[in-house]
Parts: C-alpha cells; structure tokens; sequence
C-alpha cells in the first residue's frame, strides 16, 4: 500500500464512508428511541433531508459576532474529517496511519470544542456561556477518563497508532474477551455518551431546556453554519462508534485491497455501529438525563472503570 | 484435564472477578438503598459462579456445597430480607457521606493498586505450580478493603452491612483463591453466621428507626432516656 493513487482513492473513499453514513446513524437512533416511547418517528433518512434544509437555508449572523463565529463551523468540519481519515473504520492499517496516532485525534476533538465553547462566549447571550462554561468544565473530566481508557487498549498492543492497535488485537481474538479490555470497553462507553452530548449528561433533541450545553453553545447558529456543526456532530458520533467497535472488536476488518475483503469490512463495520448505535438509543430511552452536578460523578465512574481496566491489565496480564 | 479447557476456565475466572470488583465499585458509586442491595445479590451470584469455576477447572467437588450456599443465601436470601427491611423502614436514599463519592471512588481505585501490591508479594512467595486462580487474590483484597471502607464512610446502618457482606465476600474469594476454599465445615458456619447476622441487625435497624426516627449512625451517639 505504498502507491500514491492507492493511498488517496483508499483515503477518499474512508472520508466518503464516515462522511455519508453519519446522518444515517442519527437517525437509527432517532428512529429506535422514537418507536421506545411508542411513536411512529421521523425516517432514519430525515437527517439527510435536515441537512440538506439548513445548507440551502439563508444565515443569520449577529452584529456583535467576530471572525471565531464565522470561521468555527468550517474548522469544527474540517478537524472531524481529518479525524475521519484517522480512525480505522474499514480497512487496517489505515492508509495515513503515519499522520497522527490516538492523541492526535483526542487533541483534534478537543481543538472543535475549544472553538465552539468560543462561539458560545463569542455572540454573548447568556445561554451561550453557560453552555461553554458547562462543556468546558465536563471536558476536563472526560479527557483523563477517554486517556485511560484508550492507553488500556494502547499497552495491550504496545503502541499508540490506532491502525497497529486495531492489527494486534484481531491477530489474538482471545484477547478481546480479556477483563481489562471488557472494562475499558465500558469507560470508553460511557464517555462516548457524555462526549457526544446524549442523554445521561445532555439531552440532544432539546433546545429548551436551562439543563443543555452542546445545543446552548451553538444556539446562534443558523443555515449551513448549523449544518456543518450539526453534520460535524453526527460524524463525531460515527467516529467514536467506530472508536468503540474497532479498537475492542475488530471482527471482520479488510487486511488487503481485495473487492471482496473491502465488501466484508464495510458489512462489519455497518454492522458493528448499527448494533452499538441501537445500544445508544435503548441507554438514553431507559435513563433520565442526570443533574448537571451529578455528571461528575457518571465520569469518575467512567474514569474509575478505565483506571481498574489498566491495574487488572497488569493483575491479570494479557 | 485438557491445557485449552483449563485456559477457557481461567479466562472466566478472570472476567467474573473483574466483575465482581466493579460491582464494589458501584456499590461505592452510587446513593440508592435497593441499588446496594441489588448489586450485592450481583456480586454474590458472580461469586458463586466464580467457586463453580473452579470446581469445573480443578475439579474440587467439595467447593460446590459452598458455591451452592453462596448462591442461595447470599445472593438471594438475604437480600430478601434486607429488601423487607428496606420497605418497612422508608428510607430509599444515603444522603450524607463522610467522603464524597468521587473522591470515595479515586481512593476505592487506590486501594486496588494497594491491594495488588500486597497480594504480589503473598503470591510471591508461593510455589510455582499456583492455580490461575490465585490470581484474584489481589480482587479479594480490593474488596475487604472496599467493604471496610463503605463502613467506614457512610452512615446508614444498612449501608454498614452490605459494607461488612462486601468485606465477607472478599474473605470467601481469597479462602477459594489461595486454598481452594476453607474446609467446608468452616464455610458452613460462616454462611450461617452472616444468614444469622444479617437478621438480627435487620431487626435491630427496624428497633434504631423506630426509637430514633433515623438510621443514621450519627444519631446513635445521642442518648435516650
């Protein structure tokens, strides 16, 4: 895989992947959560059709607003994607695995939050610096849990290039039942549900609520900047669906460029996210959203179980 | 028995050890009575299915008597009485704690890293043919230590004795880790010690309620006439 044309139609075709299927796992979560409380629900493809409103839909900046707000939906965009061609989704190893390994993209997630907890601040109603004011304090436990529980994976394969990861873990399956793995599986979770703003920690259908904090800080927003920062959402969701499947269970990745390998892989993945996302839904229909001071605590949980993950990595060995 | 049978049994060990630490770990994590009582019936059934492990690994049959018990008391009857106790008394929620809890759970985590050093230098000195079991016994010890610790940070009386049950859970778990288990006639006896225990202070917590209008432990430094 050392031909260029090879690394780009690869890498095209992954940015393509991550890019297109992210509205469609919205909107099986939005289909499963809307058939638990007995409603008919929109389609799984309405977050196409929203998408595709807010992009033809007219933007409305406020006067007071400066170049963060205008410029931050286009980075919060770019910086997913970039992270898009990181991850492993389909094929291992990812054709620019030699970009940036595990911390590059946690630094790439936190670079999109900075600038949204600026929008927030930046457009000064209040709702907007409560909102960043919250995400910023939530972040800084999610960080050191989402650290723990990605190293616990990272020392089992020695390495912290996620593609070198993903191979060592599907080259001794045994492993993926191993009790560090299942424990930093269940950290990793749990901060996905906080990191991409789903119920126990804020409710993402909301725009009422005094308790929000993703949709506080981009309560501004309106025509395509809403969308790119709703689309970078959405794909944020993949990303760590993705996260989740493939560094604990990477059944089923394509190893060679064969047609048939890369239809396998593409069935796995679909799969695996569609199974993890109607996961996601059963969690947030069956909780009530917690109280904002209670959120400390789900992380530390969270962080506790990625922090008992890497001790028992070391009890039990791998 | 087969090397790859004894791996898989190994393997589950492992997992329901790991489970059973994070049932603690919850316990300590969370305010809500029936919650403790639940996941200590968890605890006790992985427990039991644990020392199942091992008679189906090493073949010690006289360890299924034992997992047996645990089963039927600890993880069913006596959270049954506990839960009536719970219900008579009407009170559902532990409010007040000594320490809060995510500091209560960084210092639970701390006191695994503690309890693993510990156990390596025991394990240490053992002979080379251990059984993969002995392996939890850095588990067993996080639990003494967790169930201590309950005790010692919150102040409910009912939280005290699934405190003083986690704590017995991690003496039973490190008796099957290192020995196999107690001889059986020492099991029977503390199962039926903890069955009778766990009675009488679930009277004695309905008599506290019913004289002071309070479980807290707090409460009972003040004397009545």
């Amino acid at each position: 895989m050392s031909d260029v044309p090879a690394i780009v139609l690869l890498s095209l075709l992954q940015l393509l992947l991550v890019l297109a299927s992210a509205p469609l796992i919205s909107g099986i979560i939005g289909k499963t959560k809307a058939r638990f409380q007995n409603r008919q629900g929109a389609g799984i493809l309405q977050p196409y059709f929203d998408l595709a409103k807010l992009l033809r839909k007219e933007v409305v900046v406020s006067p007071v607003a400066s170049w963060v707000f205008r410029s931050t939906p286009y980075l919060v965009f770019a910086s997913t994607l970039v992270i898009a061609l990181l991850v492993p989704t389909v094929v291992v190893p990812v054709p620019l695995d030699w970009v940036g390994d595990i911390i590059t993209v946690i630094y790439l997630f936190a670079l999109g939050r900075f600038f949204v907890a600026l929008v927030g601040l930046d457009t000064g109603s209040a709702f907007g610096g409560l909102g960043a004011s919250r995400e910023m304090s939530i972040a800084s436990i999610i960080e050191p849990a989402m650290m723990l529980a990605i190293f616990t994976a990272a020392v089992t394969a020695g390495s912290t290039n996620l593609s070198v990861i993903v191979a060592t873990l599907s080259s001794t399956p045994a492993s993926m039942l191993n009790p560090a793995h299942l424990l930093a599986f269940s950290g990793l979770f749990i901060v996905t549900m906080a990191e991409t703003g789903r119920i126990p920690v804020d409710n993402p259908d909301t725009h009422l609520e005094l308790t929000m904090i993703h949709e506080a800080m981009i309560l501004e927003y309106s025509g395509r900047y809403l969308a790119f920062i709703e689309w970078s959402s959405q794909m944020k969701l993949a990303i760590f669906l993705a996260l989740l499947s493939n560094m604990f269970f990477p059944v089923g990745m394509a190893t060679t460029l064969a047609p048939w390998a890369l239809f396998v892989g593409c069935a796995a993945f679909f799969a695996k996210v569609i199974v993890l996302a109607a996961i996601v839904a059963v969690v947030e229909s069956t909780n009530a959203k917690l109280r904002l001071f209670r959120v400390p605590e789900l992380l530390m949980v969270a962080f506790i179980l990625s922090l008992l993950a890497l001790i028992l990595y070391f009890i039990v060995g791998a | 028995m087969d090397p790859t049978h004894l791996q898989t049994v190994g393997l589950l060990i492992d997992i329901f050890a790991a489970a059973i630490l994070v049932t603690a770990f919850l316990v300590v994590s969370s305010r809500s009575l029936v919650f403790y009582i639940r996941l200590f019936a968890l605890q006790s059934f992985f427990l039991g299915v644990v020392a199942l492990l091992v008679v189906l690994g090493y073949g010690e049959t006289h360890i299924l008597i034992a997992a047996v018990l645990t089963i039927a008391i600890k993880a069913i009857a006596i959270p049954v009485v506990l839960s009536r106790v719970i219900e008579r008394i009407h009170v559902r929620k532990e409010v007040d704690f000594s320490i809060n809890i995510p500091a209560s759970l960084l210092l639970c985590g701390g006191m695994v890293i503690l309890a693993d050093s510990v156990a390596h230098s025991i394990l240490d000195a053992q002979r080379a043919d251990a059984p993969a079991v002995s392996r939890v016994l850095s588990v067993s010890i996080a639990m003494m230590l967790i169930g201590l610790f309950i005790m010692m940070t919150r102040k409910k009386a009912i939280t005290q004795i699934v405190g003083l049950l986690t704590m017995e859970n991690g003496v039973f778990l490190s008796g099957l880790s290192i020995t196999y288990g107690m001889p059986l006639i020492v099991e029977v006896g503390i199962f039926f010690d903890i069955l009778v225990a766990v009675l009488i202070l679930g009277v004695f917590i309905f008599r506290i309620n019913k004289t002071f209008e309070s479980i807290s432990i707090d409460s009972l430094r003040s004397l009545r006439e």
